[in-house]
């Protein structure tokens, strides 16, 4: 009678386990995720996930969540680039398999993406100006700038996503 | 709801038109159909894109955009425009995804949506608003655009053209690097275009009812949009970049009319923000 109540027991502690760990694991959907320091695309990238790649969920507020990733990184991801299942590497974009390596599934070839290495080649090629776009990404404001503007145009109170 | 039948007026400029002109017919249809059966090759025209390749293609976009207008590189002006941008993008479907801001210093009127989150606004458009609540009005409807993923349509259709385009030019001895890459060269060209000549009619309204949402839910005054398509209205006979603005994009008074209903359902004041805009602008405003 005792075993068997002990052997219960274990069986509980471990389906509970499975139901914890079920609850705060997600998997990467989309081909690229960046990890950020704060709830908002502004703010500076801690880490970038792949599709497929497995994350422990941390906190979650709002469409936002904490996630540790892989590489033991902690930082905020929008809630809908994750999936409660499991999800098949790959599949990323055409586009970038084009080029030496694969975006979709290196993350060598992600980074070169995210550097602007195939757009450059085809701005030089057709004669334009790249500097316009680094101009562009180079005099975007920061985030405390970003943050500071939220609080003074009222938007905290119209809540964020 | 009514579904969005306005004509738009995404903002737009002349264009150029897309080189296809003197190509084969038969030979283009032949040679579409040699990239069709290489199967994995040709899998890029016809299936949906991710957010990496839309930021690449809007990089290459800006830069085609760029060697067309002067940039205005005015890192107050560019700052302040960001700001009132990245304000409104976050109430988007998309708040993930990294937006950047900046202004074309040209006098005509146009506000351009560039695939992964590029959003150009002239000083020709600046100079028409006389506040916060409607650059915010107006910016919220070209991050509709983006967060409504409306260049995905015009990216595969790019892609169907380009592929079919090069295959004709290169018959059965193509490759990867031969073909594909051209492929990608005449793509980025064509949305480059459909970038400045604004989406179909179903698409702006789409986006004028979502960026109505995006600038109210930031806190911003209901009637940014509407004050910018009246003031289109009211100046469109007495100046030139005006009426040439609205030759080419009609239906600027059914998109008044429906941001009108919009506004009177709205239960919010908001915010005009015109002292502080009026003074971040003062530089360009002047010109």
């Amino acid at each position: 009678m005792r075993k068997a109540t002990l052997l219960m027991a274990t069986a509980l502690v471990a389906m509970a386990a499975t139901l914890m760990a079920a609850e705060t694991t997600r998997w990467v959907e989309r081909t690229k995720v960046d990890v950020r320091a704060g709830r908002g695309s502004y703010y500076e990238v801690v880490d970038t996930l792949l599709k497929g790649e497995q994350v422990e969920i941390v906190q979650t507020e709002g469409g936002w969540v904490t996630v540790r990733t892989p590489r033991e990184k902690v930082g905020w991801v929008f809630a809908a680039a994750l999936s409660a299942k499991p999800v098949q590497p790959g599949g990323g974009s055409d586009f970038l398999k084009l080029a030496p390596g694969d975006a979709s599934t290196s993350r060598t070839a992600a980074s070169q993406g995210a550097k602007g290495l195939y757009a450059q080649d085809y701005a030089k090629a057709k004669g334009y100006d790249y500097t316009v776009v680094d101009w562009v990404e180079g005099h975007q404001p920061s985030s405390p700038q970003i943050e500071a503007f939220l609080e003074d145009t009222g938007e905290t109170a119209g809540g964020r996503r | 709801m009514r579904r969005a039948r306005w004509a738009l007026g995404g903002i737009g400029i002349a264009l150029l038109a897309v080189g296809c002109a003197g190509l084969d017919v038969g030979n283009v249809i032949e040679g579409g159909m040699k990239l069709i059966q290489s199967g994995d090759d040709i899998k890029g025209a016809f299936t949906d894109i991710d957010e990496p390749e839309e930021v690449e293609l809007g990089r290459a976009v800006t830069a085609m955009i760029g060697s067309r207008y002067p940039l205005l590189r005015d890192e107050a002006v560019t700052r302040y425009v960001a700001l009132v941008g990245n304000a409104v993008a976050l109430q988007s479907e998309r708040p993930d995804m990294r937006f950047y801001f900046a202004v074309l210093d040209s006098p005509d009127l146009n506000a351009v949506a560039v695939s992964g989150g590029y959003i150009f606004v002239t000083r020709g458009a600046l100079a028409l608003m006389r506040d916060e609540a409607t650059l915010a009005g107006v910016l919220g409807h070209e991050v509709g655009h983006i967060a409504l993923r409306h260049h995905a349509k015009a990216i595969k259709a790019e892609k169907r053209k380009a592929a079919l385009k090069t295959g004709a030019e290169v018959g059965a001895s193509f490759t990867r690097a031969s073909v594909l890459t051209p492929a990608i060269g005449l793509t980025i060209d064509g949305l480059g275009e459909a970038a400045l000549k604004g989406f179909s009619r179903e698409e702006e309204g789409e986006s004028d009812v979502v960026g109505f949402r995006y600038a109210v839910a930031a806190g911003y005054d209901p009637a940014g949009l509407r004050d910018f398509l009246k003031t289109l209205q009211d100046r469109g006979a007495k100046e030139t970049a005006v009426s040439n603005f609205m030759s080419t994009h009609p239906g600027t008074e059914e998109r008044l009319k429906a941001q009108e209903a919009l506004v009177a359902k709205a239960t919010t004041p908001g915010r005009r923000n015109q002292a502080r805009f009026q003074q971040a602008l003062a530089p360009i405003q002047k010109r």
